[in-house]
């Protein structure tokens, strides 16, 4: 499958249900080409490999491999398809599962309820190297961050505190805003929109800020 | 016949007296002097403790265990006490007398009293305060070291040859000084053991029972709501089901506190049912405030008017600080000017507006973000005395 476009974004999808597969598969937009359909960790690797796609949407609960779920399908392609980029699905809001793909290295997460419309938007978001980020996603970093609590000046690493203008940008993205919207409200260009949110989905992965995943399975809220 | 809540030990006698319409005293005498019939009177005894139930409370309307019953008489320090007693005198008995045929009879009655006085303040009168609890302990230990000393006194005395079966007495003695000792701790670590064993399979059977919902019926949910439409009233229900499932999922059973963010998003999920609306509710900060408050009531009264009409998405999200909460609706609805509301609609104006100014706060209400829709900004300081 080397006879690609440039232009175009081709996908697999990893999800054990095949009716959620097909169902995904009909409701993404006709540009958007899936390549493939992996139902566990295994079947998902080797098509991954095998495929190198622009995006692999990447169920967050998955049977086989050593039972790791769409973290394990990260960390075993980690390196062999640099080009590949991930996108979390799940029906979980529990925050260990999405806390874990995305430190594992996924752009972004969305749940199963989306819409085929705003999986294809998140695709595209993600293929153009943007992170996706829900409202709830930004809530539970600016909490993560302890941004609402004030307890900012305390950290001294920058891997480990949020901007004041990515703070601004999470809390608008918390409160329902595009990025778009986020940009004309702070009258700035929504690429550097984007490139605040990438900025924060690097200190979300990076941070070593042992309280994000405590704090997040203490919770549940995501 | 009923037995009274104060009592001496068992509140027998006075409950029986009371019933007769005799004296304590002649009851009491009565139960001794029987015993003169083979034991009759401690059986008799025994059978009406066991069978008598407790009184009444009064200004309750059942025997409810919780009621304590006052006993007079410190049973556990008798029995020490008649025990520590009952060993002197065997001792002096021999030494009288030079036989110790007597010691066949004391030593097991001497274990029996013991024994007793610590499962009295084991299964009958639990000590409760921390000063009790000390004194049982101490009682214990007092035991165990009177028993230790007792299986030594008669093992001395079963080293003198023709002692004969007086070392079985020692092995008795001593098993119950043992028994004494890490009895109780025993038994405790056995109940614990078996709680958390009984405990850890509920756990493993919910998070098995969960897994396979998980897997099953929230991904068809998910499937039906994505399949029907963001707004369309299938897609609400399974939504509202989902939610519901994944509380009960993962919540586990324990109470929530009734705060603001419970509050807000519960009444999104009521909205969510009766109006064609997607309400997502962020929170971020630990929420001290109450669901009860003015803030709760604006944010509802907003919520409201979003979901009726605006209808789509809507966004809730909730800030705490420190010193102060922020909440923000915002709905992507054909969105309205103020001005344009006429004096007598009394939904913004003083549902939301005015009941954030009497309650010291703020409330904004400006078109969304590209002039699309609508979002509301309530905002209150919290008090210096909080």
């Amino acid at each position: 499958m080397s006879d690609q476009h440039d232009s175009e974004i081709s996908v697999v999808i990893v999800d054990d249900h095949s009716i959620f597969r097909s169902g995904l598969r009909a409701d993404l937009d006709p540009d958007l080409r899936v390549l493939a359909e992996a139902a566990d960790v295994d079947s998902a690797v080797e098509a991954i490999v095998a495929e190198t796609p622009t995006v692999v949407l990447l169920d967050v609960h998955l049977p086989g491999g050593a039972g790791g779920g769409g973290a394990e399908v990260l960390r075993r392609t980690a390196g062999r398809c640099p080009s590949t980029r991930f996108l979390a699905l799940s029906v979980s809001d529990s925050a260990e599962d999405v806390v874990g793909v995305i430190r594992g290295g996924a752009r972004g997460y969305i749940t199963k309820g989306s819409s085929g419309a705003e999986v294809s938007a998140a695709v595209r978001a993600v293929a153009g190297g943007d992170a996706v980020f829900s409202p709830r996603l930004a809530g539970f970093v600016l909490d993560a961050f302890g941004a609402a609590a004030g307890e900012q000046a305390e950290a001294v690493d920058e891997l480990d505190r949020l901007s004041a203008r990515e703070r601004e940008v999470m809390r608008l993205i918390a409160r329902g805003y595009a990025y778009k919207e986020v940009a004309t409200e702070l009258f700035i260009s929504v690429k550097t929109v984007e490139t605040h949110v990438s900025s924060v989905l690097r200190k979300l992965q990076l941070s070593s800020r042992h309280e994000l995943t405590a704090w997040a399975l203490e919770r549940r809220l995501l | 016949m009923t037995r009274p809540r104060d009592c001496a030990v068992s509140g027998v006698s006075e409950g029986l007296a009371e019933h007769l319409g005799w004296s304590v005293a002649g009851v009491r005498w009565a139960f001794a002097l029987s015993n003169l019939a083979g034991g009759a009177g401690i059986l008799l005894y025994l059978w009406l403790w066991a069978l008598t139930p407790l009184r009444t409370p009064e200004g309750r309307d059942s025997a409810s265990a919780e009621a304590p019953v006052q006993r007079r008489v410190p049973v556990p320090t008798l029995l020490v006490d008649l025990a520590a007693a009952l060993a002197v005198l065997s001792f002096v008995a021999i030494l009288l007398t030079g036989s110790t045929s007597i010691l066949a009879l004391t030593v097991p009655l001497v274990i029996a009293l013991a024994l007793g006085s610590i499962a009295w303040s084991r299964y009958v009168d639990v000590p409760l305060d921390p000063e009790a609890i000390r004194t049982a302990f101490l009682q214990r230990v007092g035991v165990g070291c009177g028993l230790v000393v007792l299986a030594f006194l008669v093992a001395l005395i079963s080293l003198q040859p023709g002692a004969g079966w007086l070392w079985l007495l020692v092995v008795v003695t001593a098993a119950s000084a043992a028994a004494v000792a890490i009895g109780p701790e025993a038994l405790t670590l056995r109940r614990q053991t078996a709680a958390r064993r009984t405990e850890q399979v509920r756990d493993e059977q919910r998070a098995e029972m969960a897994a396979h919902l998980h897997d099953s019926v929230l991904q068809t949910l998910a499937l039906i709501q994505n399949r029907a439409g963001a707004s369309s009233e299938v897609a609400r229900i399974a939504r509202a089901q989902e939610r519901e499932l994944r509380d009960w999922l993962y919540a586990g059973a324990q109470a929530v506190e009734r705060d603001l963010a419970a509050d807000l998003r519960d009444f999104a999920a009521a909205l969510e049912l009766d109006y064609p609306v997607r309400i997502e509710v962020v929170v971020v900060g630990e929420t001290s405030e109450l669901g009860t408050g003015e803030v709760a009531a604006a944010a509802r009264e907003s919520m409201l008017n979003a979901a009726r009409h605006a209808g789509g998405d809507v966004s809730v999200y909730l800030e705490s600080a420190a010193r102060s909460v922020d909440v923000f609706v915002r709905d992507r609805g054909a969105g309205f000017a103020l001005d344009d509301v006429p004096e007598d609609r009394l939904g913004v104006r003083e549902s939301i507006m005015g009941r954030m100014r009497r309650a010291g706060g703020a409330a904004r209400v400006r078109p969304g973000a590209g002039g699309i829709g609508t979002e509301v900004h309530l905002h209150l300081e919290r008090s210096e005395d909080e």
